[in-house]
């Protein structure tokens, strides 16, 4: 008679158990529900806020400039006065030669705060032409803002120099400056369509925060069902009962890809909240359409990526005797996602080979990147299907090997 | 009574280490058996043998049914209740749920699992504390639940690694009482200790482990009888007068690992006792 019904019951209750036993701790929950779901939401309201009131803040600043040398016309005057910048004059350094951008002893000043910036102005007469120079401190935030402010002005000031010059030749500024020009709207002229656009923008990072979450997110739950399992002494009775230990393993597989699939999902639905909700209609971030077949193939891409990851990592945290031993073993092992994972990001879709298709990791982030665009290449599909599907059997293979070593009833308990 | 099970011959080594050497035994259904023996005399790896954990390196373990036929280890794990000596309780569930995750992976129903529970738990005076979280138990409430979980099934041989190890006395002796109460029933008990005099309390019969051996294995009095001495005690030390081995098991670590930590690890060779570093 079949044990298949029973072992089922064994898998499902291991499985419950080690999910009741997770979710009972509150920093869980936040790390596993509340945290993924949301970070995006957080990220697309918080960050542009932080922005604007940086800049703001930025905008607010009264700066002090020194001006050194010629002193240059209203013009440019009354430009940094509405960029509220506060102009004293002095000459320029004695020993100054052709070369205006040298400190000299003019850096104390900056560096003291008695001027945020200097600027070096020097008049040839000959040509009406000028030379300058910004003295600045890159590392001081109110320097930087004085040597944007002043870049920004001399940039006005130097364009209605040259319209001055151009209109007492009789010459249009437009017609001289800028002879080649695009027809009408830009964005017009593109074919694809906004929905293929924003496919394509989030292909370039849905499937590497996918792929990060789906393997952080096992790390914890991976040592706490395993590692953390032998230190607390725990595995030694429940290896006694009459349960395989292939049945046991795919109880905590079931768990924690429960536990990190939940994680991956909501970051998703964040994603497309913040995507629907808090960009406005003009950002390149908008909702790609899909076809079903293409959300379905995505979906079992997760999924295989997950049962390869899941087992991996359950097998390397089950060979530690200790949750830090296991935490060290698998902490740097997200490298190992993240390089393939970034690396995936750069390679070209257009005429893309079969062969990368079957580099594990890789594989999953190309195949996610093309469906994100709609694009579902059959060949390209079943590469990655049977290659991810190899992996994840290859990496569930490796965990029931490791959950049949003798030594995982000893604890340091 | 009949034979439950059969050591034939049974030597666990790890690596260099021979934790337990050519161990023959009976074990009748029926018998309760105590294990006596020191740090290291390998208990505990004899009763993982017993359970299934460990292979033996040489000879063999078999489980005799009650029609005389010998059956695979995990027909034994069926009938077996375990309490380690680390109890292995999970501290986000409550005793009851531990005792019922157990029971539940003996495809023992909640109820019938429920019945068997309480009427144990009234024995150890645990009832009013069967729902609540075991992470703030004594050592004494681990020991109680982990023993209320070994016998959820109704298992037909009870293995006991250190059950009152760190117990107050009115444990101690609930925890004998409910052993006695198993004997009465007709149930096997595998009772490890390292207390001569509990293991005088609760069994009928001693088994002497030393260095990995069986020193001898009676009645209190056939052990008394064998060694010429008038207390257990005294047999006791009479059988495992020889120098007990410091059992440093090695670790299963790469090379790499040891190596590693061999290089980290100041030697000592030079120095006397007491010497300042």
């Amino acid at each position: 008679m079949s044990d298949a019904p029973m072992r089922l019951r064994h898998i499902r209750t291991i499985a419950w158990k080690e999910l009741v036993d997770f979710v009972r701790d509150w920093r869980t929950l936040v790390a596993v529900i509340v945290i993924p779901l949301l970070i995006f939401p957080l990220l697309f309201f918080a960050l542009p806020m932080v922005l604007q009131m940086e800049a703001a803040e930025r905008g607010a600043m009264e700066l002090d400039i020194i001006i050194q040398g010629d002193e240059p016309g209203d013009v440019l005057r009354e430009l940094f006065s509405a960029d509220k910048l506060n102009i004293s004059f002095e000459a320029l350094p004695e020993e100054i030669g052709i070369d205006l951008s040298v400190p000299l002893n003019d850096s104390e000043v900056i560096k003291r705060g008695d001027a945020q910036a200097i600027l070096r102005l020097q008049n040839n007469a000959t040509n009406n032409t000028w030379a300058y120079a910004i003295l600045h401190d890159s590392t001081d935030e109110r320097s930087s803002e004085a040597y944007s402010r002043l870049l920004h002005n001399l940039a006005i000031w130097e364009e209605s120099l040259v319209n001055q010059t151009l209109e007492a030749h009789g010459l249009d500024a437009e017609e001289t400056l800028d002879p080649v020009q695009w027809s009408g709207d830009i964005d017009a002229a593109d074919i694809a369509s906004d929905a293929e656009q924003a496919g394509w923008a989030l292909s370039l990072f849905i499937p590497l925060i996918v792929a990060m979450w789906t393997a952080s997110s096992a790390i914890q739950p991976s040592i706490d069902m395993t590692a953390g399992e032998r230190e607390r002494g725990t595995l030694e009775a429940v290896l006694c009962l009459p349960v395989k230990r292939f049945d046991l393993l795919a109880g905590k597989w079931l768990a924690v890809a429960a536990i990190s699939g939940t994680g991956v999902l909501l970051q998703v639905v964040g994603l497309i909240f913040a995507v629907s909700y808090l960009t406005d209609s003009s950002s390149f971030l908008q909702m790609p359409e899909l076809s079903t077949l293409s959300i379905l193939l995505f979906l079992a891409g997760i999924l295989l990526f997950t049962v390869m990851v899941v087992a991996f990592e359950l097998a390397l945290a089950v060979r530690s005797r200790s949750v830090k031993e296991a935490g060290s073993v698998l902490g740097p092992m997200i490298i190992l996602i993240i390089f393939p994972a970034l690396f995936a990001q750069f390679i070209n879709l257009d005429g893309i080979e079969g062969f990368w298709f079957t580099i594990p990791v890789v594989n999953i982030l190309l195949a996610m990147r093309e469906l994100l665009m709609d694009r579902v290449i059959f060949g390209h599909v079943a590469i990655w299907f049977f290659s991810s599907l190899f992996y994840a059997l290859m990496a569930a293979w490796y965990a029931a090997k490791q959950f049949n070593r003798e030594d995982l009833v000893e604890s340091i308990s | 009574m009949s034979t439950l099970l059969t050591s034939q011959g049974v030597t666990k080594e790890f690596g260099d280490v021979v934790a337990v050497d050519g161990v023959s035994l009976n074990l009748s259904r029926g018998d309760i058996v105590g294990l006596v023996g020191g740090n290291g005399a390998g208990k505990t790896t004899m009763l993982r043998l017993l359970c299934g954990l460990y292979r033996p390196s040489n000879g063999s373990i078999t489980f005799h049914s009650a029609d005389g036929s010998k059956k695979p280890i995990h027909e034994l794990r069926q009938r077996l209740g375990v309490v380690p000596e680390s109890t292995g309780l999970y501290h986000r569930l409550t005793a009851w749920e531990n005792i019922r995750y157990h029971s539940r992976l003996h495809g023992i129903d909640d109820d019938t699992a429920w019945t068997r529970t309480l009427r144990f738990a009234k024995s150890l005076d645990f009832a009013e504390d069967l729902h609540r979280h075991t992470r703030g138990f004594s050592r004494g409430m681990r020991q109680k639940t982990a023993l209320l979980r070994a016998l959820v099934h109704g298992p037909e041989i009870l293995l006991l690694d250190e059950p009152t190890g760190g117990l107050d006395v009115t444990s101690a002796r609930m925890v004998r009482e409910l052993v006695s109460k198993l004997r009465d029933e007709g149930g096997t008990v595998i009772y490890s200790t390292h207390h001569l005099a509990e293991a005088q309390m609760v069994c009928d019969r001693i088994i002497i482990m030393h260095n990995g051996q069986i020193r001898s294995d009676g009645t209190p009095s056939e052990l008394m009888h064998e060694t010429g001495t008038d207390s257990l005690e005294n047999a006791y030390v009479s059988l495992t007068s020889d120098i007990a081995r410091a059992v440093i098991k090695e670790e299963s670590e790469t090379r790499i690992s040891k190596m590693w930590r061999s290089l980290l690890t100041p030697s000592s060779k030079n120095k006397e006792v007491g010497e300042d570093e």
